[in-house]
């Protein structure tokens, strides 16, 4: 018997990639389906919403957003 | 250095409790005066009870909602508001005009191309009394531009600031302290000052009345005025206007007196310094200024501009302004790299002809500084000293030039016989003028010894960027004196005294196991280290070498960091120098960058950010851009900005940066850019190269190429904790001195074996080994050497 996983397929930068390649290990490999090549990957439909909002986390918590203006 | 705050946060009156640093005996003085006369404080007090709209949430610094426009606005150029900004428009037709007034009386703040802005401050409006405008003219002339009437808190606080300030002078003349000023009633009042009356020196006598010195009297050499043809308009309209003005502005403040007359009295030498602090406290400062004419007991030294020598005109303003009235007036010039601030620093000593004494930055600079001194002026080559850790002599003489260092001067380790004896030699005697060269990198502290070993009548400060990410900048004002003149950097590069420059911002995707690596918590320096060595980068930097060497042009490229800076050096094949490499071998590769069509491209580290005179350079690649120091990122496109080249027919020059995509790099290049966005340059931003991937010589285009590059840059930080220290060192130094630089020499030979074993002896062993192109170099230059000289002979 075929066992299907119904599949989203994420086209990325690299490192938006490695970001959520991080996210996925972190978390038992619950997200990602399979790694296609260094900007697309294949993520579980059920769990797009919630890698979308870890990754918005992350991203919030590891860059520095460069300067807008100073608007004091 | 905290790069997250702004220099204009120095307006912010709450700073002023955070200077901390080392108290400055008159520190506090100083911040009373900047804090009393803060425009910011002022236009706060005045909002306090402003009316508001629903808007006005959106502009806390300054709301003129409610300001009314004169019916012929259209006509005029500016904006002025509350807190001193001024806007200019820079498409109105009376442009000019009004920027050569505001250049006067406010500080340049941004001059992008159709917008500029400026400040009003107390320093600069104490520039513009100096050089001559009363603030009845300052007021008059602001309203006429004006598209508003101007607000009271404004006039309010120019009139303050104007009448506070440059009503007296001290003098030194016949090497006695003067106070000196047009007014009687001035003096009268500092000499109700207990303080200064127990320091006056001729006690019983009155005031001592002279005729004012006629002004606009100094030639300034180099110009018309000194007998040189030059075809443009010559010294005679910056100064001309004043003389009038100056009387009028008499006229205006005191009616019983038609002719311009000045007053003084005498103070004790020793008592020099307590007179200034006790000026500034009661709200008189003095200015400083030094009569070079009437000093007869200074012995004059011999020095003229070389005849075929003609300054520029934008060179010639800033010396007018510091040399109205025929005296030298301390303070600082402002000018691009490569704007020609070593012509301007010779030729005020050509106007003094004192002993002078220079200081700058590094033993390199030095060496230039000499070598500019002897192809422009007529100054005998013995006359010329140098005083550095290499090389210490004297002028025979009463009178000549030493050149020195920051560090030379103000070392506290013990000194070898020959450098104590040269430093008593300094000490001891009285300078005409004192250059400092780039004094922006100058911490205060440092500066004020630098003053106190150094008895100097006039001070001259050069820098292309007036900038600091510390708050340390408004003490120059005070060290040295007042900014004198500052360039419009487009202006100059659109008429081809500076080359025009094409700036781009190249993006390149981390590679994701460069990424992967760089998520991992990991300190500072590794995670810069990685996005500096990533792969992309160094393939975008590979291809615009080799892009534009094809053109013809000579690139420099720079990296904060002393390993990416090897390991790019020696993968591409390409010379390089840093803080290690010894001045032979820097000479020899300078030389060969200029001279040698093989040599195209060059790889330097931070030494190379100031001082380098490379005219031959029309690109400049940088690879690391942590730490958001945005003078950094002037100071290296200064280093193109001289190209020999710049005149010809649509020449451009190229800064790229290279910037690793989300990474701390781009929140760093995004401030370090703010600068030169202010002085009218445009970024634009690649993010891709057009050609890359087709390129089949490309390093590191393998998945197995670049986890080795991985493991070799991780390895390299983990086995050698050694040199992550010291690299993070290097950024924060605050200049490259001579006494780090031994230090750094160490550590980098160390890297060099430790890296080639714990690489694995495999590529990258192989790479390491190979010889660097430096060497090569060794052989090949004294060859060429000859070979040039072969075929020179010839052709003359």
């Amino acid at each position: 018997m075929v066992k299907a996983v119904k599949g989203v397929l994420v086209k990325c930068d690299a490192s938006i990639k490695a970001m959520l390649v991080d996210i996925d290990e972190k978390n038992g490999h619950e997200f990602i389906i399979d790694e296609l090549d260094e900007e697309h990957i294949l993520v579980k439909e059920t769990k797009v919403a919630e890698l979308k909002q870890r990754l918005q986390n992350m991203m919030k918590e590891r860059l520095k957003e460069p300067e807008s203006s100073d608007s004091e | 250095m905290p790069p997250k705050r702004k220099a204009q946060a120095a307006l912010d009156d709450d700073d002023f409790d955070e200077v901390e640093e080392e108290a400055l005996s008159d520190q506090d003085t100083f911040d009373k005066l900047k804090q009393a006369l803060d425009p910011v404080a002022m236009g706060k007090r005045a909002r306090a009870n402003h009316a508001v709209d629903a808007a006005s949430f959106l502009f806390k610094k300054c709301d003129q909602w409610d300001a009314a426009l004169k019916p012929d606005h259209a006509n005029r150029p500016l904006w002025v508001d509350d807190a001193g900004h001024i806007i200019l428009e820079s498409f109105s037709p009376i442009f000019d005009e009004a920027q050569d007034f505001l250049i006067n009386i406010a500080e340049p703040q941004s001059r992008v191309s159709r917008i500029h802005e400026y400040t009003l401050t107390p320093h600069s409006l104490f520039a513009a009394v100096s050089v001559g405008h009363s603030s009845q003219e300052i007021i008059d002339k602001l309203e006429r531009y004006s598209k508003t009437t101007l607000s009271p808190s404004v006039l309010v606080f120019i009139e303050k600031s104007t009448s506070s300030f440059g009503k007296a002078k001290i003098v030194l003349k016949k090497n006695m302290y003067f106070i000196e000023s047009d007014d009687a009633s001035v003096l009268q009042r500092l000499l109700r000052d207990p303080v200064i009356a127990s320091c006056r020196a001729d006690a019983d006598a009155g005031l001592i009345q002279e005729a004012a010195p006629k002004l606009g009297q100094m030639a300034i050499p180099g110009t018309k005025m000194a007998g040189i043809n030059q075809p443009t308009q010559a010294a005679a309209p910056p100064v001309e206007p004043r003389p009038s003005d100056m009387i009028a502005a008499l006229r205006v403040d005191e009616d019983e007196e038609d002719v311009a007359q000045v007053h003084s009295f005498r103070i004790e030498d020793q008592e020099r310094n307590q007179v200034i602090k006790r000026c500034q406290d009661i709200g008189l400062p003095l200015t400083e200024e030094y009569d070079f004419n009437n000093d007869f007991t200074n012995t004059n030294l011999d020095i003229d501009l070389n005849a075929h020598t003609q300054i520029r005109y934008y060179q010639e303003k800033a010396l007018s302004k510091m040399f109205s009235n025929s005296r030298a007036r301390s303070g600082i010039i402002v000018l691009p790299c490569g704007a020609g601030k070593t012509l301007v620093g010779i030729t005020a000593a050509c106007g003094v002809k004192k002993s002078i004494m220079v200081l700058c930055t590094s033993a390199m600079s030095v060496v230039q500084w000499r070598n500019e001194f002897l192809k422009w002026s007529n100054i005998k080559p013995e006359d010329i000293a140098v005083f550095t850790s290499e090389s210490k002599n004297l002028f025979p003489r009463g009178a000549g030039i030493i050149i020195s260092t920051y560090t030379m001067i103000t070392s506290t380790k013990n000194r070898s016989h020959d450098s104590a004896q040269v430093m008593k030699f300094i000490q001891d005697r009285e300078w005409g003028l004192l250059i400092a060269d780039e004094v922006h990198v100058v911490p205060a502290a440092m500066f004020k010894k630098v003053t106190y070993s150094i008895k100097s009548h006039a001070k001259l400060g050069l820098t292309a960027t007036l900038l600091r990410e510390d708050d340390k900048i408004e003490d120059l004002n005070f060290l040295i004196g007042p900014k004198l003149y500052e360039a419009n950097w487009q202006e100059l590069s659109e008429q081809g005294h500076i080359a025009k420059v094409q700036c781009a911002e190249v993006w390149c995707q981390m590679t994701p196991e460069f990424y992967a690596e760089w998520l991992k918590p990991s300190s500072v320096q590794k995670r810069a280290l990685l996005s500096i060595m990533n792969p992309r980068k160094f393939q975008a930097c590979q291809f615009l070498i080799d892009y534009h060497e094809r053109r013809g042009d000579k690139i420099i490229v720079f990296s904060d960091n002393v390993y990416a800076l090897e390991k790019y050096a020696k993968k591409l094949q390409k010379v390089y120098i840093y803080g290690g490499t010894t001045q032979t071998e820097r000479l020899r590769i300078l030389e060969n960058f200029q001279h040698n069509a093989d040599v195209n491209t060059i790889f330097l580290s931070k030494i190379g950010d100031t001082s380098l005179d490379l005219p031959e350079a029309t690109c400049l690649i940088q690879i690391s851009s942590h730490y958001g120091s945005r003078r950094q990122e002037a100071q290296r496109l200064g280093r193109i900005l001289r190209a020999k080249r710049r005149n010809d027919e649509g020449f451009n020059a190229f800064f790229y940066s290279l910037v690793s995509k989300d990474t701390d790099e781009m929140f760093y290049s995004s401030k370090r850019q703010a600068f030169l966005v202010d002085q009218g340059y445009a970024f634009k931003v690649i993010t891709r190269l057009e050609g890359l991937e087709q390129r089949p010589d490309l390093a590191f285009s393998t998945p197995q190429d670049r986890r080795e590059l991985l493991m070799d840059v991780l390895l390299a930080k983990d086995a050698d904790a050694d040199e992550e220290k010291i690299a993070g060192d290097m950024f924060g130094s605050k200049f490259a001195s001579t006494g780090s630089r031994a230090k750094r020499k160490n550590v980098a030979r160390r890297t060099a074996g430790t890296l080639s074993e714990l690489s694995g002896g495999q590529d990258m062993a192989y790479i390491e080994y190979s010889k660097s192109r430096n060497k090569e170099l060794k052989k090949k230059g004294m060859k060429n050497d000859f070979l040039r000289k072969l075929t020179k002979v010839p052709k003359k």
